[in-house]
């Protein structure tokens, strides 16, 4: 089955040509060019992906990056003309998963893509645990005191990594290489907006984490 | 009448000290002829006396001693307080030098108007008694005239009457007397009265010289200063003398005339002119720095308020008051402010248009480049389909779209840098571990090349606060620089750090450059070569952006060269952010130069903190001006 892909960008050329190289590589691309239409045809089209860009007439891309993770666990992966900090970070906290600068190599995008669609792996019945969390692998299923927190794909990811292996820690190339998918070590902000965010959903203190614990100068394990 | 010798009163100091044997108590008086062991018992008290008093002496010398010393800071200390306060306060340079010139022209006036009362008193009590001696003498002379010389004892009470009278009535006495008679005389003598004198006087308080000239002249009254001991004290006083013929001998009599009760009216005058000089130095001290205060004050608050003004406050203002110099001074300095706060909102929002600026063209740019960069990929991929003349129009745009889009963001971040909105974005992360990612990233690269990339590092980790974004693209930079100049020679990777700082320099043996090249190294759009053809597509702003992010790590990039041993080019950083660089812990200038080097292997040597070469690293980067090219945030 082709896996459909919202692309939502005001530059029809760029949309088109966007269009082109994702069908070549076997997706079903949907297109929206208003922010304000975004979520209506998101919410018709039912894709597996959504590709975003943060400059957009009507909504702000970040404003609708919020609105679908309001209602959808679905991998959001932003265009970004602006390499800036500050609108990356944005990007990321407002929900996206991963974002590809422009301009971008049509491989680049296709395999940012491919890493967020990839189906979780050996997702064998499995149970793990971090301090007082306890996470259902095959289940897709995090909870503490039986009581369930929702966590993204990514998000799930991130803490399937770090519980997998308690005793290591991960620096934040690993942890894009195992989680992110790349294989050349790129922008570790990924890491640290995500890893906040995990934070503010699974810590009982955010600014004192027990699950996911910082480790000075090198990245992050799982707590015991 | 014309006095001879006129002596000013001065304090009697040169009586003969009585009690000066106490102090030598060595050799006792008694101590001389009587018994061998009196003498022995004296001198062994002497000797016990002798040691005691050296003692005490040692003791006193040792407290004295010590109390300077321990003085001397305190007082070394509180001059230099003065000093300093004489450099920086106007107010108190101002009050102290209106004192010290006050003080002196007080002393002045003070003294010529004591000297010219003392002087009057002086004259009017001279006059005074000048014609009182007159008037005595001759009531002396007179009585001694008329007088019946019959027998000795009638002769003595009839002087001594006389004498006592010209003392004066009453309890006071007026005036004393001595009553002398003039040696060497031929006539005959009255021998029954020779000399006579008033209370405690004796012929020794008239002066000699008042004496000669009463001695040689013939009936002339002549005067002097003197003074005559009245109870315990010596009093100041004025001796009038002239000659009294008594039966045919010739007598001196002198008139002593107290000076005391004008001497303290001086005194009490002096004291009074003394405290009103205090007063009024005190109350001029005072008003100086009333008025002083007045004027300073506002020149310090303009300072304090033009420091803020510095310092960044910009709506910082004086307190203007009134109409004088000083409000026109505030009113001005308000001015300044106002069109200095005006023209740095001003910059500040040109700055923001910039900023906004690239940030759109950035946006604008980068969409459809984005979609060019596409296109020409997916022609590139498919370029075996076509003809040879398209396949090869496909290469070139694809090509060219890649360096079109890299001399873009090179751009775009250079502007960036100058629009003042690159942040620095720093965590502590390990610089090793960083280093072997760019290894790994240009590997391909050193492949294309022929180059072998190697790596000196003395330890497993070194963790540095920064922004590992930007030290990736200066490493990276570097590398791919030393590869491109290398002419496929090796290239070594040295690390090395010390406690503040890190450093990281990457060799090539390459073609090299001169110190000039190494200096021009860091401009923008720079190239050693112009004729050199552009084959690598390098945007030219690589070097110059690594040195910006260099900047914002507030550590040094640094370059060397020679024309065919290679380059060198050195990063240091430090190892917290905050932290200054003191020096480098790696020698900018390889110690391989000159040792006949070619290529090698392990030409790079790594020195750690320990054995840090002291040379022109340690004394500062500049040290070896010309050579490189230092680059360093205050």
């Amino acid at each position: 089955m082709k896996a459909r892909i919202l692309v939502v960008d005001d530059d029809e050329a760029l949309a088109e040509m966007i269009g082109i190289v994702l069908r070549n590589d076997g997706f079903d691309p949907v297109f929206c060019a208003d922010g304000g239409q975004a979520l209506e045809i998101f919410r018709s089209s039912k894709p597996d992906l959504v590709l975003l860009d943060l400059m957009l007439p009507g909504i702000d891309g970040i404003e609708v990056c919020r609105l679908i993770r309001s209602e959808s666990d679905v991998p959001i992966v932003m265009l970004t003309a602006k390499a800036d900090t500050s609108d990356v970070v944005r990007g990321l906290e407002s929900g996206a998963d991963d974002y590809v600068p422009k301009p971008f190599k049509p491989a680049e995008l296709v395999a940012r893509v491919r890493a967020r669609l990839r189906p979780g792996d050996q997702k064998a019945p499995e149970t793990l645990r971090i301090a007082d969390v306890t996470i259902d692998v095959a289940g897709h299923v995090v909870s503490r005191d039986s009581q369930r927190i929702s966590l993204t794909p990514l998000e799930f990811d991130l803490l399937v990594a770090l519980a997998r292996k308690p005793w290591q820690v991960f620096t934040r190339e690993l942890l894009l290489e195992q989680v992110w998918g790349y294989r050349h070590a790129a922008d570790t902000r990924l890491v640290n907006v995500h890893v906040q965010r995990l934070r503010s959903k699974i810590e009982r203190d955010p600014e004192a984490p027990e699950v996911v614990l910082t480790v000075r100068g090198v990245g992050y394990k799982a707590g015991s | 009448m014309v006095s001879a010798t006129k002596q000013v009163p001065e304090p009697a100091d040169g009586h003969p000290a009585p009690a000066q044997d106490s102090a030598a108590p060595a050799l006792a008086p008694e101590s001389a002829p009587p018994s061998s062991s009196a003498a022995q018992t004296a001198l062994f008290r002497a000797r016990i006396w002798g040691r005691r008093a050296r003692i005490v002496n040692a003791r006193v010398v040792r407290l004295v001693l010590t109390g300077a010393t321990r003085l001397l800071p305190a007082v070394r200390y509180l001059l230099r307080a003065l000093h300093r306060r004489w450099r920086r306060s106007l107010q108190f340079r101002t009050v102290l030098t209106t004192l010290m010139l006050a003080v002196g022209s007080f002393a002045v006036v003070g003294a010529y108007l004591s000297n010219q009362i003392a002087d009057n008193l002086f004259q009017e009590r001279l006059t005074q008694a000048e014609s009182e001696t007159r008037y005595n003498v001759k009531q002396v002379q007179d009585t001694f005239d008329g007088a019946q010389v019959t027998d000795q004892s009638s002769v003595i009470t009839l002087v001594y009457d006389t004498l006592n009278a010209v003392e004066g009535r009453g309890s006071v006495i007026q005036r004393r007397y001595v009553f002398e008679a003039m040696p060497e005389q031929t006539k005959p003598r009255n021998r029954w009265v020779e000399s006579r004198a008033s209370d405690q006087l004796t012929i020794s308080v008239i002066p000699t010289d008042l004496r000669k000239a009463v001695q040689d002249s013939g009936k002339d009254q002549f005067w002097a200063s003197t003074q005559f001991p009245v109870g315990t004290e010596d009093r100041p006083g004025i001796a009038v003398g002239n000659k009294v013929t008594f039966n045919g001998t010739v007598y001196e009599l002198y008139l002593i005339y107290d000076l005391n009760t004008a001497q303290k009216t001086l005194d009490e005058i002096q004291n009074v002119l003394l405290a009103g000089a205090a007063v009024l130095a005190l109350m001029i001290g005072a008003i100086a720095w009333y008025v002083t205060r007045n004027v300073v004050s506002p020149v310090s608050h303009a300072a304090v308020v033009s420091e803020k003004l510095a310092a960044g406050q910009l709506q910082e203002r004086m307190v203007v008051k009134g109409e004088d110099e000083v409000a026109r001074l505030g009113a001005s300095f308000n001015h300044m402010a106002a069109s200095l706060q005006e023209q740095i909102t001003q910059l500040a929002t040109l700055s923001q248009m910039q900023q906004r600026f690239v940030s759109d063209v950035s946006h604008e740019l980068r969409t459809p480049l984005t979609t060019v960069r596409m296109a020409a990929e997916v022609l590139y991929d498919a370029r075996d389909e076509f003809d040879p003349i398209n396949k090869r129009s496909a290469e070139l745009l694809y090509h060219q779209v890649e360096r079109f889009q890299s001399l873009l963001a090179d751009l775009l971040e250079i502007s960036r840098f100058d629009a003042g909105v690159a942040m620095l974005d720093a965590e502590p992360t390990d610089i090793v571990q960083l280093i072997g990612h760019v290894m790994e990233g240009v590997a391909p690269v050193a492949a294309e090349y022929g180059s072998d990339v190697t790596l000196n590092v003395p330890a497993g980790s070194i963790i540095v606060e920064m922004d590992d974004r930007r030290i990736d693209r200066i490493l990276r930079n570097l590398v791919l620089n030393a590869l491109e100049h290398g002419e496929g020679r090796p290239v070594n990777i040295s690390v090395a750090a010390n406690d503040t700082a890190v450093a990281v320099a990457v060799r090539d043996h390459g073609i090299g450059m001169t110190s000039a090249e190494a200096a021009r190294v860091f401009d923008r759009f720079w190239r050693a070569d112009p004729a050199r053809a552009r084959t690598t597509g390098g945007s030219g702003l690589g070097l110059s952006i690594a040195t910006e992010d260099t900047k914002l790590h507030n550590g040094w990039l640094q370059a060397w060269g020679k024309k065919g041993s290679g380059s060198n080019f050195c990063l240091t950083l430090p190892l917290r952010q905050g932290e200054t660089i003191t020096r480098s812990p790696l020698q900018l200038e390889p110690a391989d130069v000159g040792l006949g080097g070619g290529a090698g292997k392990q030409m790079m040597l790594l020195l750690d903190r320990d054995v840090a070469v002291p040379g022109p690293a340690a004394a500062g980067p500049n040290a070896t001006a010309g050579l490189d090219r230092t680059e360093e945030q205050p």
